[in-house]
């Protein structure tokens, strides 16, 4: 290891930011096991947010380290046994530390909203301590130099998402998103897992850079066969897949948004970003060792991300309007990256990460303020909500490549990067824009603009514990451009010609245009023509794969459940049972045959030793 | 037992404590109440678990072998030796083995029949228990084995449930075979060999014909599948938990499953290193469909306690998957998984049994939203997600790092089994989380078994609350399996040598 004496104590010490987010779940278990009940839940609510200011300065502090010293990397032993290294390792590099950064500082703005939106919430400390443990398995997971601590982190995510999902848990449909949650993800950590152990035993070490070094020189040294290399691909990619709800494993973060708004924030913007980080980090061993990994990732990222796009239109729920944005927006990530643009991809997670946390706060407030989640139950209440309007259309943008907010310079770099090679997949890039800048454009009109409708007579602005930080992410997203620039300056976020600029530009256009002239009375109904009823159906029941989920996965898992449970108690148990008759039956039989002479009971001696003698001589053989 | 031991002796005092205990118990004079019954009981557990710990702290990890060895002739006729040992393997089995016997007897509150008898019956299985563990001669071995048997039958068949009768006498018959199977291996080992030594430390069995050692290994491979137990010789298994108490369940759970396993490594391994690499592939196999078909059939379980027992039966095949293996970090993931194990069984047995008793049943098409905070069982739930989530092999807990040293460790030498086994780890998630979600999640309901709708009091169900005593034992496991999770070199350090050392033996053959 290097002198890590000689790093000043911010770095030396910099273990103790995720320590920060997982003591503050510490500190918050007394209320929210309720062992404290005297003062209400709030001070766990305020050790947290003082824990996470801890992190965020300490981070902060770290950052300049950083850009004074360069990157550094700090590891610990954890577990040693014959030839198994696992090590507690943090890369401290500038992109490692912005994205800690990203992820302290939303988590900071998060739980400051959630003590407005979650005001009379009897088990704010429970909130709380899951936010705690999620914050620091995050912050962990963006420092970490080995594969090893980012799936034992990824993992950790995986609960504290059951957990925040199931925070409502006494309601029905809590109850299976948690679950379809937890499953879906369970289903990519476990692929993930097989390859981390593949690739732990074959390759012997799990820091990422010897998996790099490994992985360039696999094929070439004969070290795995190619079916193994792409094998390997698969299952290493399957995590981050799950992580960042990508296609086929996207329905759980729809469902997820059964849970408390300020983690779905988190769960939009910085959960899914770690998620795309670790893929960012498994991509040079993927890569080489699999190109079909590589092609998988390109398609799921296609599907994802015009798949998303469609289905979010057909939503009449505000949550849902959105939540599948999220599955398109790293559906386009996830291209970036599989085209072996790291920087862009980074860039990319960064817009996107503030961005969307912003429309989800704005979704958040307009729900909080009018209880009602239905768009057709919504509307006219942009005079009512100047700051959410705001919020929710600086949001937006910022997620589309409208100019000129995050996204479009990262929409602009990609394109020039892709037009030359895979025009279809800049395609891609440029359909997912038009969808996406028409259902924003949608939703705010409906939301904000349309008629004042019976539900919205009387909505007030959000509180100033939930405004505070939404006019702070706010003013954020807006100077989101210029922090870009700093954080990239060589070349620059405006490094793509005029024609590029003009394509995003046009299909942002395009799909405010198409926003607008929807026919927004009935666009909510089923069409009575029947081919657009099947297509609205088609979209608003997400391509219909939860029951593509069911008939694939769960029955065939239940059928074969069933099945083992059948041999079980029939033939297992009746083998026994029957076993056990026998022997009774037997023994009743035998009774009646004890005749008294001597002669048959030696008979049957002599045929059984026999018996046996000559079974022991045939399985010895001639002793050797 | 003058022989032999340096200076204290710990090792019979393990045995002296636990068996003497019994002779106190049994011989107090008068009528002494349940709890004073109790609370002695806990006494000599508690000294029997001090003295476990001494063991730890003078036991040097960096040695391989028997350490703190005692050794008297004892039936030299027939071989058979008062010869104790320790070493990384046996050491930690011995500690949970003292910790669990413990947790036991402070779980059992509401004995009403023959106290006397039942505390007498607990410290004679924790007795037997480390002599099984610590024993250095096949035959003392085997005594201990045997000793075991008779106690746990009682305790399942006098203080168990309804259906007790079935259960035990299944048990019984299933155990004395697997007992028969070993003795006859132990004797034909003698036998055919024509020797009459039955200390472990010689290998004798490289006198024998290959087709000698595969059979001898088979019939303790059969033996030990009984007890551990693996498919399709699992049967006792359910019955035997569902019938018994909790504090039975989680003895039987997480203490004399071990016996199995441990008879595997110890036994099966050490003795016929030769056979065991030969039949290695096989066994693999058998570990996977074990896995397969334990977590499989938990899925489609509606008791509790039944879904408990058979993820019991999937996670002890990942010991026989690292057995199989014989790699280094496997036969540490082996110790690691019987220990995490041990503790996870047993803290989910617990739970289930506050479930229980505050609900009268542990159906879980009748149990829902237990997780109420009001009204419900909200630490016990917690708990129990705690528990789970470990047994899932969620990072953080005991569970996780024995089973990737299990993968890790056998992943190179049998690819399709480990797969097969990680599938398993993942099927694992399935059926606790139906469990959680089903029993705990949802708004508190307990749905009467007819289906009566109509009768709705059902929703005002107010169960007892949960006194912190009860759930003490508990929080003391659960923090155990944090722990382990989180410092799992505390374990590693105890075990390394001795795994490495028995991986040579496989290393040395083939």
């Amino acid at each position: 290891m290097p002198a890590s004496d000689a790093l000043p104590l911010a770095m030396r010490l910099v273990w103790l930011i995720p320590v920060y987010g997982v003591s503050g779940m510490v500190l918050a278990l007394p209320w929210a096991s309720g062992w404290i009940k005297r003062n209400g839940p709030r001070p766990a609510a305020y050790l947290n947010l003082l824990m996470t200011l801890l992190a965020v300065l300490h981070g902060t502090a770290v950052i300049r380290e950083v850009l004074a010293l360069g990157p550094q990397h700090l590891d610990f032993g954890w577990f040693q046994a014959a030839d198994l290294n696992l090590r507690i390792g943090f890369d401290l590099s500038l992109t490692n530390v912005a994205a800690l950064e990203l992820v302290t500082t939303m988590s900071l703005i998060c739980q400051v909203f959630a003590l407005g939106y979650l005001d009379k919430e009897w088990s704010l400390a429970r909130f709380y301590a899951l936010l705690g443990f999620f914050e620091g398995a995050m912050s962990g997971v963006v420092l970490s130099s080995n594969l090893f601590m980012s799936y034992f982190l990824l993992e950790m995510l995986t609960l504290s998402t059951y957990l925040l999902v199931g925070f409502w848990y006494a309601q029905p449909l809590v109850v299976t998103a948690a679950r379809d949650a937890f499953l879906t993800k369970r289903v990519g950590d476990v692929l993930l897992l097989m390859g981390v152990v593949a690739l732990a035993a074959w390759s012997g070490s799990l820091e990422f850079n010897d998996l790099y070094a490994w992985a360039a020189q696999a094929h070439t040294q004969g070290w795995i066969t190619p079916l193994a290399g792409t094998l390997l691909g698969l299952g290493l990619i399957a995590g981050p897949m799950g992580k960042c709800a990508q296609f086929p494993m996207h329905l759980w973060l729809d469902e997820a948004m059964e849970g408390p708004n300020p983690a779905s924030i988190l769960r939009n913007s910085v959960v899914v970003t770690c998620g795309a980080i670790v893929l960012l980090k498994l991509m040079p061993v993927v890569a080489p060792l699999s190109p079909l990994a590589t092609d998988v990732l390109l398609v799921v990222g296609a599907i994802s991300a015009i798949g998303g796009a469609l289905v979010a239109l057909a939503q009449v729920d505000l949550k849902r309007a959105f939540s599948y944005g999220t599955t398109s927006s790293l559906g386009l990530v996830f291209i970036a990256i599989a085209m072996q643009l790291p920087g862009i991809a980074l860039l990319f997670l960064f817009a996107h990460g503030l961005s969307r946390a912003l429309q989800f706060m704005g979704v958040g407030s307009v729900i909080a303020c009018t209880n009602c989640q239905d768009l057709s139950e919504l509307g006219g209440i942009g005079t009512r909500m100047p700051a959410t309007l705001l919020a929710f259309v600086v949001g937006s943008a910022g997620v589309t490549g409208l100019l000129p907010l995050g996204c479009f310079w990262c929409y602009g770099l990609v394109l020039n990067s892709l037009l030359p090679d895979a025009p279809a997949l800049a395609a891609v890039f440029l359909l997912t824009n038009g969808l996406a800048t028409a259902n924003a454009v949608r939703v705010i009109r409906s939301l904000f603009f349309g008629p004042v409708m019976p539900k919205t007579r009387r909505t007030p602005e959000a509180n100033w514990l939930m405004a505070l930080p939404m006019v702070s992410l706010t003013v954020l997203v807006v100077l989101l451009p210029w922090i870009m620039q700093r954080i990239d300056p060589v070349p620059g976020i405006a490094a793509f010609p005029l024609p590029v600029a003009a394509l995003v530009l046009l299909s942002g256009g395009a799909g405010v245009l198409a926003g607008v002239l929807l026919p927004q009375e009935s666009f909510w109904s089923r069409s009575s023509t029947i081919w657009l009823r099947l297509v609205q159906d088609l979209l608003a029941y997400d391509f219909y794969t939860p029951e593509l989920y069911r008939r694939i996965i769960v029955m065939p898992v239940a059928a074969l459940a069933r099945l083992i449970l059948w041999i079980d108690r029939t033939l297992v148990k009746g083998l026994i049972d029957g076993i056990g008759r026998a022997s009774l039956a037997t023994a009743e039989g035998l009774k009646l045959t004890v005749s008294g002479q001597l002669q048959s009971y030696v008979l049957t001696l002599i045929v059984a030793i026999l018996l046996l003698l000559s079974g022991l001589q045939w399985v010895w053989g001639a002793p050797g | 037992m003058g022989l032999g031991g340096a200076g204290l002796m710990l090792l019979s005092l393990l045995l002296l404590i636990p068996f003497g205990g019994t002779l106190l118990l049994l011989l107090w004079p008068g009528q002494p109440s349940p709890q004073r019954l109790r609370l002695l009981a806990i006494g000599i557990l508690g000294l029997q678990l001090a003295i476990s710990v001494l063991v730890a702290l003078r036991f040097d990890p960096a040695v391989g072998g028997m350490q703190l060895r005692e050794l008297h002739r004892w039936v030299p006729g027939i071989g058979l030796d008062y010869a104790l040992g320790v070493d990384g393997l046996s050491l930690p089995l011995v500690l949970v083995n003292g910790g669990l016997t413990l947790v036991s007897a402070v779980i059992t509150r509401d004995i009403d029949r023959r106290p006397r008898i039942y505390f007498a019956m607990l410290l004679l299985i924790s007795g037997a228990v480390n002599g099984a563990f610590l024993a250095e001669n096949l035959l003392l071995f085997f005594l201990f084995y045997e000793l075991e048997l008779i106690p746990l039958w009682l305790l399942i068949s006098v203080w168990g449930g309804a259906n007790r009768a079935y259960a035990a006498t299944k048990f019984l018959i299933f155990t004395a075979i697997s007992g028969m199977l070993i003795l006859g291996a132990f004797l034909g080992l003698a036998l055919l060999t024509g020797s009459v030594d039955f200390s472990l430390t010689p290998v004798l069995s490289d006198r024998l014909a290959m087709g000698g050692q595969l059979v001898l290994l088979v019939a303790l491979l059969l033996g030990f599948g009984i007890k551990i137990p693996l498919v399709p010789l699992h049967n006792w298994l359910p019955d035997a938990h569902t019938q018994a108490s909790t504090p039975v369940s989680v003895l039987l759970a997480g203490v004399l499953l071990k016996l199995g396993t441990y008879g595997l490594l110890r036994f099966g391994l050490m003795l016929f290193p030769e056979a065991w690499v030969r039949l290695a592939p096989a066994l693999a196999i058998w570990a996977a469909i074990s896995v397969l078909y334990g977590s499989l059939a938990a899925i489609a379980q509606s008791d509790m306690k039944r879904m408990v027992a058979f993820s019991s039966v999937g996670h002890m095949g990942y010991v026989l998957l690292a057995a199989a293996a014989g790699t280094p970090v496997a036969l540490l993931g082996a110790v690691f998984q019987m220990v995490s194990h041990g503790l996870i069984s047993a803290l989910l047995f617990l739970l289930v049994g506050i479930v229980y008793r505050k609900t009268g049943t542990r159906d879980l098409q009748v149990l829902h939203g237990l997780l109420n905070p009001e009204r419900g069982l909200p630490l016990t739930g917690s708990l129990m997600i705690v528990g789970v989530m470990a047994s899932a092999g969620l990072p953080g807990m005991a569970g996780f790092i024995s089973e990737f040293l299990v993968f890790r460790g056998s992943i190179a030498v049998f690819p399709l089994a480990t797969l097969l086994s990680m599938v398993g780890s993942g099927l694992t998630a399935v059926y606790f989380l139906l469990l959680v979600n089903r029993a705990f999640f949802g708004r508190l309901a307990i749905t009467p078994a007819t289906g009566d709708t109509s009768v709705d009091g059902k929703l005002d169900v107010q169960l007892a609350p949960v006194a912190p005593r009860e759930t003490l034992p508990a929080i003391a496991l659960a923090l155990g399996v944090v722990l382990l999770g989180l410092i799992p070199s505390s374990l590693g350090h105890l075990s390394e040598s001795a795994t490495t050392a028995l991986a040579q033996i496989g290393v040395g053959i083939s």
